[in-house]
This record gives structure tokens, C-alpha cells and sequence, in this order.
């Protein structure tokens, strides 16, 4: 069971952060929140906080995962996990990328 | 013994009852999965006469064959059949019939959970034939949007039959997937450690989690629908505190993984025969299990890709259109993964390879107007025209009817044991693919013309004429070409000639057994040393029918199988199966009453269908078990196994594991429905708030922690030889103090049919008091099991069972408290 | 697109097709996978090429979804779209108490913001010609932005499946030179 949550472990991750992130945007656009940190409005610091915070917790998860005691023993489940580690890291700076650049609440 | 001695013996051990008699009380693997699969083709027909109908409706401009409102029946139920009584149960049939054999083992986890799982589709599917046979079928699209489908623009039965004929259909494929899950994790041969298993098994082992994550916002979708349309609870209603957007988002919820649980298999099925086609391997293995695992991950992160045009706002939108996009990259793996597996090998262009070519063309065609619809800006003219109604048609089509006929005729000569003599095949792929294309083509085009979808006439002066005709007639090809397919599938199956074990050469272990197969599968189980056994031991058929593996000494008229360790394949349970029996259709036609009464509205028989569903439940468990201490047993090769019921975690706890995983999504769901509307619909807030108690709340979360760790002390004690009996009688008070506190949240809401608010709360009650009654009615049966001798400090594997329940009823019971009081204690 | 498309199709079908003519190759039935089929299939095939026509396509995309956003300009004319089963009433900020039935009248070469709502069940307003459609939900107020380069009319539908009288469930859009909006503002009937 323990293979088959390393295996699962870094997409479950980005699929919480995604879920998280898109609800954090709804939250701050039906209750309008004010204010600016150096310039940039505070809706956009909160959700590039986010996305940030679920860079890291990908990251985390894929060292994690390639640790010779954490990670799984050479063969397949550790192929699999680590490059599930990678998918997780790439969707989520991927899929995550429009609180940088898109507009918000509109 | 000799081989036919040993045949002779298991048969009569394993064997369905004779004739049609037979499949009502059957619960073998090969029996219900060809029981499944011969359903799903019937309603695959059915299906596509209704697609018929749709061409020749808009073969020609102001059409005079249907008027709107029998039209909007015919395209809803064409949807709606192809869907869900098509596509999922071909690949529940599949499944349950191929799993078994390349595992090398038996049978599946719960072999009557399989004939109930068929028995609940064979019913639901009927429900929905009788809708359409009496011209009162949905009409609502076959995703059914409210307001809509509301009670006030819906007024009739039509959607009633849909939304409760489909939950009911549901429960077959949530009970395929948590056997599927269970089977594949656990019931293999010993030494198939997790990366020797067939690629197939991967494929359906994610199918399975991705059904028992993604269908349970449907049924809760479904649910709420019919409770506001029955009695009014406002859940969909904007002017009482709900949102029609609600629906879309848990319907889509369901609808995006849906779309990639049917292309799974599909994958699974090509990954398979290609390889064979090409006389190599498969390139990439390890790849492609990863790319199948992002691709379920990813496909849950797309759903509002169908809600674009909804007016959410664009940095919303632009995530769902980012991770569509991205999931292309997944599915291209596999497709260059197999390419070049034809690249490595020597690709023979034999019947089933002409439907793998014809996968490629049609699904990357509809992968790549995928793509295109993911860009928003151009969803924003595509949605909801022909467009749209062509991209799906390819990918579904492209990515699961053809793989599928490969598929068919792959494993046909092991189903029926014969060689193919007529050669319709070829001609019947060639009208299929030309039929396919002709119908599909050009509709792309006619969409961004100005289409739209559903529509069920047009005018001339639409220029829409001369596309429709030349589609209407591509698809009439296209209904030969499948209809002689199905012909010559039983033609092959009646009357071709025996022919060889294993005709493609294939390394699997399905083709290790005589064909067609014997109801036990193998005579012995194989030790299994790599991905391909029979290209390892080309003498393993034989051998294993000599007896020579696991198990290869029927003893007792058991029906023996054994389970191995998740990752290792080590041996580590011996299991004994029931025989056949009726329970699984009694218990489904028990079911079908209840969901018929609710459909009917009879409310007096529904209270009736509830109690013979609980009586039935309680004695499926009770027949299983003894009331002696079992052995270690002897299952070959010098290893012994402990009996199922004397381990911590036993079959059934697997089970209960993942169905409480898919329950666990359903309420999930619920939560995250109770959230949306709280913050994002525009009604609230409600005009009186819940009167939280901090007694009540007090009172429940005592229950609920009180009942698991009584309930653990009550396992401990067993373990040590001492009486459960207190421990279990203390568990048992814990939840019923929790089901009394969700009943008081229920009694103590505002009248749910005056806003939202009071209507989720209500629901939310519903939901703890129903599981603290179902778990205090599974601990006053482990109580009985305990009185009556049946479990002991060695027969421990209910106790474990019962627990988990307990727990998960417990620890939903007290968020459910907490959603109910805590708010307005807080403020 | 459909020239990126048609070419990334073409390449599937290459070497697809030219996988039948490699008979001559001796190690066929190899077990292992080499490194570099590894590298060329999967890597630079399955995973670099298709990651960078989808990044430059999904830019692509958000560019030009930015582009339509409502945003606040001098000479926004407003307008209002109201669906119900099955026809339009439009209303005008700049008449305020006109209504027409059926055939919105907008001001050409200007932007337009629709309000787009609903009294009863989910409805979509989509002139192809002018823009791509946005849902009218319930509850909800829905903005598009459009803008008609010249003056003329300019067909729309419903896009969003209704029940009985969806296939019929249009309206017009009819775009004003400015001397022509005037008097259709100033109460001419049209």
C-alpha cells in the first residue's frame, strides 16, 4: 500500500493545490478584499502566495521522493513515483501560471 | 489425478447451474462478464438505432419525421444509453471477464458483488428502456441542467426516470470498481509483484479509483435534484439560496474523469493487443503507467472546461484551460510510446490492427480539437454548436469504439474457442471507418458555421443542408459497417472452427488456460517470474493443468483462491469463495423496488425496500464464516496460508476501504456543494440561521469518539482471548448518541424547502444519521456474530471490518455537527 | 490551428505508415527497451514536442482571452439582454424604459457591454459574427463585451438547449452609424 501512495502521492498534491487555489479565487472575488502589498493588490499577493506554497509542497514531495529511505527501492514503483513526482511538480506550475498573469474576478 | 480427472472435479466445483437457470444464480467471473458484455452491445445497438433516428432527423431542413419533444428524447437517451449503459459496462465486462485470467488467479474479490453489480444494471437499463418504450424518456440533454430539468420546466417523469434510473445503474459501476480494486491489488498469482502485472491491469486498476472518485458527485448531483424536485429542497433554485451552476459543477465533476474512465480501458486494450500485433513488447512500460496515472490525476483538474461560456471569471477559466492543455502531454506518451512500440517491432496488419490504425487516425483527430476547444477564446464560439458534438464523437468513438473492436476481435477466439472462417471483418472495419468519417467530418465544420447542438431542425437558408444529408448518409454506412461486425462476431461465435490456444502468439497468462475457458480458470495457479509467463514458459498451459502450480488439488468441494501481498506478490491469505446463489439478484430486484417506489412515488413501499435490503445485507454476511478456528493451510509449493477470517486485513476490509473512499467523494461533495453555495451563490445569506446547541454538539462529539475507541478496545480484547461483548455494546451507545444528535440537527432545521441553507443542513443530518444507523446496525451483527461463536481471538477479520465503519461514520458525523453549529456559535 | 493540426496529424500517419516498412531490422522481438528508442519516442516525441506547442498555445490563448475582457473605456455604450423561454427583451442604458423584442440595437464601431440575464431557465446570447457567446444564469448578471466594425444587422441565437422552441430561439442584432443611434436613442421606432 505504502508503493501505491508513493505513486499517487505528488498528483493527489497538485490536485488539492489546484482545487485550493481556484476555491481561494472564488473566496476573494465574492467577498472583495482590499488593499495593496508594495503596488501589487493583496488578491494577488494572497493567490501568488498560493501558488508558491504548492510549488513548495511539490517540491518537497519530489525530494522526498527521490531520498534513498523515503522513496521506494530501485525497480518500477520508484520509476513510477519519481516521474509522478515530476507530473506533479509540472502541473502544478503549469496549470497554476494564470495567477501571475491573468486577470482576476473578471 | 491426471489433467482431465482434475478438470472433471473443478468443474463441478466451480460450474454455473445449467442452463438459463444458470445466470440467475451464477456468480463466475466468465459467466457475468459475458453476461455484461452481450448487455452492453445490446444497448450499444439500441443506442445507435437512436443515433439513427437523430440523422435522420437532420438529414434535411424543416425535417417532418419528429417534433421537438419527442426529439429531445431520442438525443437525450442516445447520450444518456451510450454513456452509461454502453461504455462503462463494456469495460465492467471486460474487466471482469480478462482480470482473473491475466492475473492468473480464480475469480474476483467479491464474485457476488459482480452478479449484483450486473443484476442493478440489467434492471436500471430496463428502467430506462420502459421510460423511452412509453414515449416518456429524459428530454433534458444528457446532462440534464437545471433549472431546466427543475420541477417547474419538468414537470413530467421524464427526468425522474433519469436521475433515478441512473443512480440505480450507478451502484453497478461502483460496485465493479471497488471489486476491480480489490481484485487487481490483491487477487494475483503469487510472485506477480505490482511491476510484473499486465499492462491491462494497471489501466483498470486507475479506472476503478478514478469511478469510485468521480461518479459520487453525479449521484449526490442526482440526488439533490430529485429531492428538490420531489419536495421542493432549493438546491438549484437562485431565489431561494441556490445555484443551477451547483449542478453543473458536480456534474462535471463526474463528466470530465467519466470521458477518461471510458478512454482508460480503451488504452489498456491497445497497450495489450498492439504489442502482440507487432511481435514485440511494449515500449515504455513504466512510462506508460506513470502517463495513465497523471492522466487521471490531471483529468480531474478540467471540469470547467465545459463551463466556459458560464461567465466565470477569466483567471478561473485559465487555469481549467492550462491543465487541459496539459493533459495532452500524458495522453501523448502513451501515443508515441506506441508508435514506437510499432516502430521497435514487426507490425502485422491482421483485423485487429486495422481498428488500432483506425484508433490513431480518429483520436488524435478529436485529441487535437480537444486542444483546440481548450483554448477558451475559440470555446467561446465552439461551445454548444456541432463542433463540439463532432470533437466528442472522435474522441469516444476514435478512442474507445475502436480499440474496443480490436479488442473483440482479439480475445474473440478466446471467448469462443474458435478460428475465424468468415472473413467480414475487414470489409465491415472499412464501411466503420468510412461510415465514421463521413458521418463526423464535416460536421466540424458545419459548427463553426453556426450549428448549434440539440437543435432538431433548421432552415434551408442556414446552408447547413448540404453537410447534414451527406452526414445522415455517412452514418447509415456506418450502422452497416457495425451491424456487420456484430454479425460476424456471431457467426464466429456459431459457427467457426475449433481453433489453436493461442493464436497471436501472446505472452499473457489468458491465453495459459483451454479455450474456451473453463469456469475455474486454471486448474493450478502459475508462480509468475516476469511480465510475459507464457513467452518464459512456453509449456505453462499444460503444466498448470497437470496441476503442477498453487492450489492444484481440489479438496473439500471448496472454491479456493489465495491473495498476495500489494507490492511483493508474496502469498498471504487463503480465500474460499460462496457458492452460487440467488442473493445478488434478489438483493437487486430488492433495490429496484426501492428505487421504483421512489420513482412512482409510493412512498409506503419504500420503508419495505429498505428493510429487505437490510435483511438481505445481513444474511450475505452471515452466511460466510464458521464457528471453529481454522487451520494454516497447505496451498502448494510448500507454502501455507491462513484462512481470510483469521487476518487484520481480510478481502472485505479491502472492500470497505474503497467503498468508503467513494463515499468519502460523496461527501466531499457535499461539503464542497454546502460551501459553494455559502459563498458563491447569490441568495444568502438565509433568513434564519440553524439554533446551534452547544449541548447537542457536546453530546455527539462525545458519541462519536467514544464509539471507535471503545470499539478498539473491544479488538484488543478479543485479541488477547478475552469477551468483545462490553466493548461492542459501549461502541454501539457512542453512535447511537451521534445518531441522535445528526436527528436533532435534522428536526432542529428551519423547513428546508424555504432556502438552501436549511435544505444542505437537512441533507447533512440525513447523511450522519444514516451512517450512524448503518454502522449500529453492523455492530449489533457483530455483536450476534460474537454470541453466536462465529468469531474468536483467531476469527478477528469482521471485528476489523465493522471498525472501519464505525470510524468513518464518526469522524463524517462530527464535521457534519460542526458544519451545522459551529457557524452560528461562532458569530 | 488547423494548419498546426493538420501537420501534427500528418506526422501520426507518417510514422504510423512507415512503421510497416522496417521488416528488415533483426532484433524485433527486444525485450528491453533501448535508451534511445526511450529518448526519441517518449521524451522528445510524448513529452518536449507536445509540451511546447501547448505552452505556446495555451499563451496564445490567455493573450487573446485578456484581450476581449470587458474592461473600462470613454465610450462603453451599455445595453441590457433579458432571456426567458424563448425570446430576447433588450433594454438600453442610454434610453433608460425602452424595450425591444428580439432585436437588439447597438451603436457601430463602438464597444458594446451586453448585461445578459434570465427569468427562467439558462439561456446563451452568441452573435458569431460579433464575438463568442456567454451564458445567461440565473441569479446572475453576465457582461460580454462586442463590437460591430460597420453598420448592419447581425444574427444571433440562444446557445444553450432549452426545451420545446429552442431551434427557433433567435434574434438580430441591427449596428447604428452614430446618426442612426441618436434616433433610435431619441424614441424613433425601428
Amino acid at each position: 500500500m505504502k508503493d501505491v501512495i508513493r505513486m499517487l502521492i505528488a498528483p493527489l498534491a497538485w490536485l488539492g493545490s489546484f482545487s485550493a487555489v481556484y476555491g481561494l479565487h472564488g473566496l476573494l472575488c465574492g467577498h472583495w478584499i482590499g488593499g495593496a502589498v508594495s503596488d501589487v493588490p493583496l488578491a494577488r499577493t494572497l493567490l501568488i502566495g498560493a501558488y508558491g506554497l504548492a510549488m513548495l509542497i511539490q517540491l518537497t514531495l519530489l525530494v522526498a521522493l527521490y531520498h534513498p529511505r523515503i522513496g521506494a527501492p530501485p525497480g518500477l514503483v520508484r520509476f513510477v513515483s519519481r516521474a509522478t513526482g515530476w507530473v506533479g511538480l509540472v502541473a502544478t506550475g503549469w496549470s497554476l501560471f494564470p495567477v501571475v498573469v491573468t486577470t482576476y474576478c473578471s | 489425478m491426471n489433467a482431465l480427472e482434475r478438470h472433471r472435479k473443478l468443474t463441478a466445483i466451480w460450474a454455473s447451474e445449467p442452463g438459463f437457470r444458470g445466470w440467475f444464480s451464477t456468480v463466475n467471473h466468465n459467466d457475468l462478464g459475458r453476461m455484461f458484455l452481450v448487455t452492453s452491445f445490446f444497448f450499444f445497438i439500441i443506442g445507435g438505432l437512436l443515433a439513427m433516428l437523430i440523422r435522420v432527423q437532420l438529414a434535411t431542413p424543416h425535417s417532418a419525421f419528429a417534433g421537438p419533444e419527442i426529439y429531445n428524447q431520442i438525443f437525450t437517451m442516445h447520450g444518456t444509453i451510450m454513456m452509461f449503459l454502453f461504455a462503462i459496462p463494456t469495460f465492467e465486462g471486460l474487466a471482469i471477464y480478462l482480470l482473473p485470467k491475466i492475473l492468473g488467479t480464480r475469480d474476483l474479490a467479491f464474485p457476488r458483488l459482480t452478479a449484483y453489480g450486473f443484476w442493478c444494471y440489467a434492471f436500471g437499463g430496463t428502467m430506462m428502456l420502459t421510460a423511452m418504450v412509453f414515449g416518456i424518456a429524459p428530454d433534458g440533454g444528457w446532462f440534464m441542467y437545471p433549472p431546466l430539468t427543475g420541477a417547474i420546466h419538468s414537470p413530467g417523469i421524464n427526468t425522474d426516470f433519469w436521475l433515478i434510473g441512473i443512480t440505480f445503474v450507478e451502484i453497478s459501476a461502483i460496485a465493479a470498481a471497488v471489486e476491480i480494486t480489490v481484485s487487481i491489488l490483491k487477487f494475483r498469482a503469487p510472485g506477480m509483484s505490482l511491476d510484473k502485472m499486465p499492462i491491462f491491469a494497471w489501466y483498470a486498476l486507475i479506472t476503478a479509483l478514478m469511478i469510485l472518485t468521480g461518479f459520487p458527485p453525479l449521484i449526490l448531483g442526482s440526488i439533490l435534484l430529485e429531492v428538490e424536485r420531489a419536495f421542493g429542497f432549493p438546491f438549484f433554485q437562485v431565489e431561494l439560496g441556490g445555484d443551477s451552476l451547483l449542478w453543473q459543477h458536480l456534474f462535471w465533476l463526474f463528466g470530465h474523469p467519466e470521458v477518461y474512465i471510458i478512454f482508460l480501458p480503451a488504452a489498456g486494450v491497445i497497450s495489450t493487443v498492439l504489442p502482440v500485433m507487432c511481435r514485440t513488447t511494449l515500449l515504455g512500460y513504466g512510462w506508460i503507467v506513470a502517463s495513465a496515472v497523471a492522466l487521471a490525476f490531471l483529468s480531474f483538474g478540467l471540469w470547467v472546461h465545459h463551463m466556459f461560456t458560464t461567465g466565470i471569471p477569466h483567471m478561473g477559466l485559465a487555469f481549467f484551460s492550462a491543465a487541459s492543455t496539459l493533459v495532452a502531454v500524458p495522453t501523448g506518451v502513451q501515443i508515441f510510446a506506441w508508435i514506437g512500440t510499432m516502430w521497435k517491432g514487426r507490425p502485422e496488419l491482421r483485423l485487429p490492427m486495422l481498428h488500432l490504425l483506425g484508433f490513431f487516425f480518429t483520436f488524435v483527430i478529436g485529441g487535437l480539437t480537444g486542444v483546440m476547444v481548450a483554448v477558451v477564446p475559440f470555446d467561446w464560439q465552439a461551445h454548444d454548436t456541432a463542433f463540439i458534438t463532432a470533437h466528442l464523437h472522435y474522441v469516444l468513438f476514435g478512442g474507445f469504439v475502436f480499440p474496443i473492436f480490436a479488442g473483440v476481435y482479439y480475445w474473440l477466439p478466446h471467448v469462443t474457442g474458435r478460428k475465424r472462417f468468415f472473413h467480414l471483418g475487414e470489409f465491415a472495419f472499412a464501411l466503420v471507418f468510412l461510415g465514421f468519417h463521413v458521418t463526423f467530418l464535416a460536421m466540424h465544420w458545419v459548427g463553426l458555421l453556426g450549428q448549434r447542438r440539440r437543435i432538431s431542425t433548421y432552415a434551408p437558408e442556414d446552408g447547413w443542408t448540404a453537410i447534414n444529408l451527406i452526414s445522415s448518409v455517412g452514418s447509415f454506412v456506418l450502422a452497416i459497417g457495425i451491424g456487420m461486425i456484430l454479425i460476424d462476431v456471431v457467426l464466429h461465435a456459431l459457427t467457426a472452427t475449433r481453433g489453436r490456444r493461442n493464436p497471436w502468439g501472446a505472452g499473457t497468462l489468458e491465453w495459459a488456460m483451454m479455450t474456451p475457458a473453463p469456469a475455474y480458470n486454471f486448474a493450478s495457479l502459475p508462480h509468475v517470474t516476469g511480465r510475459e509467463p507464457l513467452t518464459l514458459l512456453p509449456d505453462l498451459a499444460t503444466a498448470l493443468a497437470r496441476g503442477e502450480g498453487y492450489l492444484g488439488e481440489p479438496r473439500h468441494g471448496w472454491r479456493e483462491t489465495l491473495t498476495v501481498d500489494i507490492a511483493s506478490g508474496k502469498p498471504d491469505m487463503h480465500v474460499l469463495y460462496p457458492a452460487n446463489t440467488r442473493l445478488p439478484i434478489l438483493m437487486s430486484a430488492v433495490t429496484g423496488v426501492f428505487f421504483v417506489s421512489l420513482l412512482l412515488k409510493f412512498y409506503w413501499t419504500i420503508p419495505v425496500a429498505v428493510v429487505g435490503v437490510a435483511y438481505l445485507a445481513w444474511r450475505w454476511a452471515w452466511v460466510l464464516g464458521r464457528t471453529d478456528d481454522p487451520q494454516v493451510r497447505p496451498v502448494g509449493h510448500g507454502v501455507e496460508l491462513p484462512d481470510a477470517a483469521a487476518t487484520d486485513r481480510p478481502p472485505g476490509w479491502w472492500g470497505s476501504v474503497f467503498l468508503l473512499t467513494a463515499n468519502a467523494t460523496f461527501f466531499g461533495s457535499l461539503l464542497f456543494g454546502f460551501a459553494f453555495l455559502w459563498t458563491i451563490a447569490p441568495g444568502w445569506p438565509p433568513p434564519r440561521w440553524f439554533a446551534a446547541s452547544p449541548v447537542w454538539l457536546g453530546a455527539g462529539i462525545i458519541g462519536a469518539v467514544l464509539s471507535p475507541v471503545s470499539m478498539r478496545l473491544a479488538i484488543r480484547t478479543n485479541r488477547r482471548g478475552g469477551g468483545p461483548v462490553p466493548g461492542v455494546v459501549l461502541s454501539l451507545a457512542g453512535t447511537a448518541a451521534l445518531g441522535l444528535t445528526c436527528a436533532a440537527m435534522m428536526l432542529g432545521t428551519p423547513p428546508p424547502a424555504e432556502h438552501a441553507y436549511n435544505a444542505t443542513l437537512f441533507v447533512l443530518g440525513s447523511y450522519g444519521l444514516f451512517h450512524a444507523t448503518l454502522a449500529m446496525l453492523m455492530t449489533v451483527f457483530l455483536a450476534a456474530r460474537v454470541l453466536r461463536g462465529f468469531t474468536s481471538a483467531v476469527r478477528r477479520a469482521e471485528f476489523a471490518i465493522v471498525g472501519l465503519w464505525i470510524d468513518y461514520a464518526c469522524i463524517t458525523g462530527v464535521l457534519i455537527l460542526l458544519a451545522g453549529h459551529l457557524p452560528t456559535l461562532l458569530s | 490551428m488547423l494548419a498546426g493540426a493538420a501537420l501534427i496529424l500528418t506526422l501520426v500517419i507518417v510514422l504510423v505508415s512507415l512503421s510497416f516498412r522496417r521488416g528488415d531490422s533483426a532484433d524485433t522481438k527486444a525485450d528491453g527497451d533501448g535508451v534511445r528508442q526511450v529518448r526519441v519516442w517518449i521524451v522528445g516525441l510524448g513529452l518536449v514536442f507536445p509540451m511546447t506547442v501547448l505552452a505556446a498555445l495555451l499563451a496564445y490563448g490567455l493573450f487573446i482571452g485578456e484581450r476581449l475582457l470587458p474592461r473600462a473605456a470613454d465610450d462603453v455604450a451599455r445595453v441590457g439582454a433579458e432571456g426567458r423561454l424563448s425570446a430576447w427583451t433588450f433594454t438600453y442604458e442610454d434610453a433608460p424604459g425602452r424595450r425591444t423584442e428580439g432585436m437588439l440595437h447597438i451603436p457601430a464601431g463602438r464597444p458594446v457591454d451586453v448585461a445578459i440575464t434570465t427569468v427562467d431557465v439558462i439561456h446563451s446570447f452568441w452573435v458569431p459574427r460579433l464575438a463568442g457567446k456567454l451564458d445567461a444564469i440565473p441569479g446572475r448578471v453576465n457582461v460580454l463585451r462586442i463590437e460591430a466594425d460597420a453598420p448592419g444587422r447581425y444574427e444571433g441565437v440562444s446557445a444553450e438547449f432549452s426545451g420545446v422552441g429552442y431551434d427557433g430561439f433567435t434574434f438580430t442584432v441591427t449596428a447604428h452609424d452614430p446618426s442612426e443611434w441618436d434616433a433610435f436613442l431619441r424614441g424613433n421606432p425601428e
